[in-house]
């Protein structure tokens, strides 16, 4: 399989979301993992921002479909519009300021209200590498992750460290639902769609049987 | 009679019937330049006009003036006291001015307490300090923060701060429940308070409730112009908020802090308020086009239009603050000062540079009670070319995104990408290719088409500080020419360091500097030269053929 000929061709498409108070580095981290560069110029974001990537994750090519929104107060009505149909969600806050973690259960509060029951989140602390200036401890943070069933990890958008695994850790938890039949791509409102790859493998018989074998294991 | 005639408000007149304009008359009939008739002129589209027309700057001030027909029907609708009350204002006016000189006495020693006999830094290093630090650090009580050239204030009617230009709002807070204090005791005897001019310094106060716009400025710039600017940044509230969330906002709440809303548009509010000072597109409300070879220009315009969709109202061209093409949907007309806010927005952000972005926008002169979805993503990284598509629907960001890439993919087809670059490298041209000697800058604006163009402003105004002076002339011209009490229409200005000439016609403005040496026999002749040339390039610097859906 080429290059040019792979990176269109996935077997599944999710959506993602990237929310949290402006100034966490939402779209650091979006940069970050997209051209694996830092962007030192940043502006906050206005609305959102779209960007997408196909990653590889345990011999599946999965399409990321990311909206990066803004985090300011004026553009949360626009957030909220995208909780709908998004399978996964990034919530950043900045571990050198409180009132960014702070916010969290706010911003906890609006995706389990408008997002789909199934939405797998996890939780970033970003700006890792300013552990001089840290505010919000690991253990504090990993505890409020774990009462509120989120999956939790430090990043650092300027390093790199972490950032990929982020996306890929709450895919592949996505993807463990899918196969686990707790999540049906089909059902309206799911943030995934199958990809061409899948379609295709849906398509030539031969591939089909292992690919219904393993949708009838739900 | 004919003296009469001249004296009326030239500026009064519409500027046609090309487009549905807010209270517009009859157009006028006979033209004081013979052949060049509105929709005549140099530049002048072909075939109908791409923007709402305007009188220039009036239609934003005329408010002001009390004359209060130019204004867009949802902002009439809105605010119904404010003109009934116009008609008391000029009443006791004598009684209003003893009370001013007071209240000057008192701002002034409030604005400059503790300045004198201290050296004051040039203006200029300020300035750009100020731009370069961010102004969270500036401390509003130095010198430094006082001697700023312009600062510009907005705050709500309660009083609460809302923007300033330096210095944070918190800092300023006592400022400006002065500045609501003075607003209200003249209110109160039924009365308005327009500006204060003393010791070089125009305070001038714009009221568009719930927000009250404050400028304290040292420049030669005319109240009106001044009041002008201050609409912009009110404008640029509008098209964050819409007009109606606004209203809504302090309906709800008279005391709320819009600054939580606002939040992270500081910068554009800066940037705009930078851009007025550098850029003459607002002084002449007006929009300047990049210079392109008609052929470029239509084959862009037609790849733009035929990447339509159900949902685009505009698709917007534009590199730098110039436009390249503007397809519209028909019957849909953009007005110049929406198009100046989109310019702002692009030139503010970096963060377009990346990605594809999908924002919501209020066009205020279009509508000020809803939110447009625009998407705003550059052609390609390295090339200063945005892409501005505009769409009612916000869940059709793909569909939009689908739109460029077959702008896109038809410009490969055309194969005028190359033409494009090479038209990108020069986004300027030199006024010698004018071939006047004496001539050194001059802003051309067609009426009918409300562009305008300019060539590079070239030696000697090579210095940031020598080019805004050179902009402060022309507004200085600009202001003259539109006194709304005496316009003129022919002003001939001989400087110590250049000699200008302006002249307003019912078709179009004109704005020329040359070089001192020159005479006035000598303007007259080039500026019929310089007509000839404009005429002979007119299809490269405008857009002569605007698009529709």
């Amino acid at each position: 399989m080429s290059q040019s000929a792979m990176s269109e061709t996935y077997d599944f498409l999710f959506k993602f979301l990237v929310i949290g108070n402006a100034g966490t580095g939402k779209s650091c981290l979006l940069h970050q993992f997209i051209e694996k560069k830092f962007k030192d110029d940043s502006n906050h974001t206005i609305g959102v921002e779209f960007g997408s990537k196909i990653i590889n994750v345990g011999g599946k090519y999965v399409k990321l479909q990311i909206w990066d929104t803004a985090g300011q107060e004026r553009f949360r009505s626009v957030t909220r519009s995208y909780y709908r149909g998004a399978a996964g969600a990034l919530l950043v806050y900045d571990i050198t300021s409180r009132e960014t973690y702070n916010a969290l259960t706010n911003w906890l509060t609006d995706a389990r209200m408008l997002a789909s029951q199934n939405i797998v989140i996890i939780l970033c602390g970003n700006k890792k590498d300013l552990d001089a200036d840290r505010e919000v401890t690991f253990l504090e943070a990993s505890r409020f992750a774990q009462e509120n069933e989120l999956m939790f990890l430090e990043t650092s958008a300027l390093t790199g460290e972490n950032v990929e695994e982020a996306f890929v850790q709450c895919a592949r938890k996505i993807l463990n639902k899918i196969e686990s039949g707790e999540l049906d791509p089909e059902r309206m409102g799911s943030g995934i769609q199958y990809g061409d790859a899948a379609l295709r493998q849906l398509r030539s018989p031969r591939r089909a049987q292992a690919q219904s074998a393993q949708e009838c294991g739900c | 009679m004919a003296a009469d005639v001249h004296k009326k408000k030239s500026w009064e007149v519409p500027n046609g019937s090309l487009a549905p304009g807010d209270g517009q008359h009859a157009e006028r009939s006979e033209s004081p330049t013979p052949g060049l008739a509105q929709g005549t002129e140099p530049g002048a589209g072909q075939e109908g006009a791409m923007f709402v027309h305007t009188r220039s700057y009036e239609d934003l001030t005329s408010p002001e003036d009390g004359a209060a027909a130019a204004r867009s029907p949802e902002e009439r609708r809105g605010e119904p006291a404010e003109q009934s009350s116009m008609e008391q204002i000029s009443k006791d006016f004598s009684e209003l001015s003893t009370q001013l000189t007071g209240m000057a006495l008192d701002l002034d020693e409030e604005m400059r307490a503790g300045k004198e006999g201290k050296l004051e830094p040039s203006p200029q290093t300020a300035r750009r300090d100020s731009v370069l630090s961010g102004k969270e650090e500036e401390d509003v009580t130095m010198d430094a923060w006082r001697s700023h050239r312009k600062h510009v204030f907005v705050l709500s009617e309660a009083g609460k701060p809302v923007y300033s230009r330096y210095g944070s709002e918190e800092a300023l807070s006592s400022t400006m429940g002065v500045m609501m204090a003075l607003v209200s005791f003249l209110e109160a005897e039924k009365n308005a308070i327009r500006s204060i001019h003393a010791d070089g310094y125009k305070v001038v106060f714009v009221r568009r409730s719930p927000l009250v716009l404050v400028a304290v400025a040292r420049t030669r710039q005319s109240e009106q112009e001044i009041a002008h600017e201050l609409l912009y940044i009110y404008y640029q509230i509008l098209s964050l908020l819409t007009w109606t969330q606004l209203n809504h906002i302090f309906q709800q709440k008279q005391n709320y802090d819009l600054r939580r809303l606002l939040a992270g548009s500081e910068r554009i509010t800066d940037n705009l308020l930078d851009l007025m000072a550098h850029d003459p597109s607002f002084l002449m409300g007006a929009v300047r086009c990049l210079p392109l070879a008609a052929s470029v220009r239509d084959a862009v315009s037609s790849s733009l239009q035929q990447a339509k969709a159900k949902s685009l109202v505009f698709s917007i061209l534009l590199s730098g603050n110039q436009l390249v093409s503007l397809v519209r949907k028909k019957d849909q007309f953009l007005h110049p000062i929406d198009l100046h806010l989109l310019f702002n927005l692009i030139s503010s952000s970096s963060s377009f540079r990346e990605g594809e972005a999908w924002t919501p926008i209020c066009l205020p002169k279009f509508n000020s009670s809803g939110f447009f979805h625009a998407h705003i993503s550059y052609l390609e990284q390295e090339m200063d070319l945005c892409l501005l598509l505009v769409s009612t629907d916000r869940e059709d960001f793909f569909t939009v995104s689908d739109c460029k890439r077959r702008f896109q993919e038809r410009l490969r087809r055309r194969g005028v990408q190359h033409a494009l670059h090479e038209a990108l490298r020069t986004p300027f041209y030199s006024v010698a290719q004018v071939g006047i000697p004496d001539l050194r800058h001059f802003i051309y604006k067609s009426k009918s088409s409300g562009l305008f163009t300019s060539p590079e402003i070239e030696a000697p105004y090579v210095q940031e500080e020598e080019k805004e002076r050179l902009l402060g002339l022309y507004q200085y011209l600009h202001s003259r020419a539109h006194n709304s009490s005496r316009p003129l229409k022919n002003i001939y200005f001989t400087g110590p360091r250049e000699n200008l000439l302006a002249w307003v016609t019912n078709a179009f403005e004109l704005y020329v500097c040359y070089s001192p040496l020159g005479t006035k026999a000598g303007a007259i002749n080039a500026v019929n030269k310089l007509m000839k040339w404009i005429r002979k390039e007119e299809d490269r610097l405008f857009i002569l053929t605007p698009q529709t859906y």
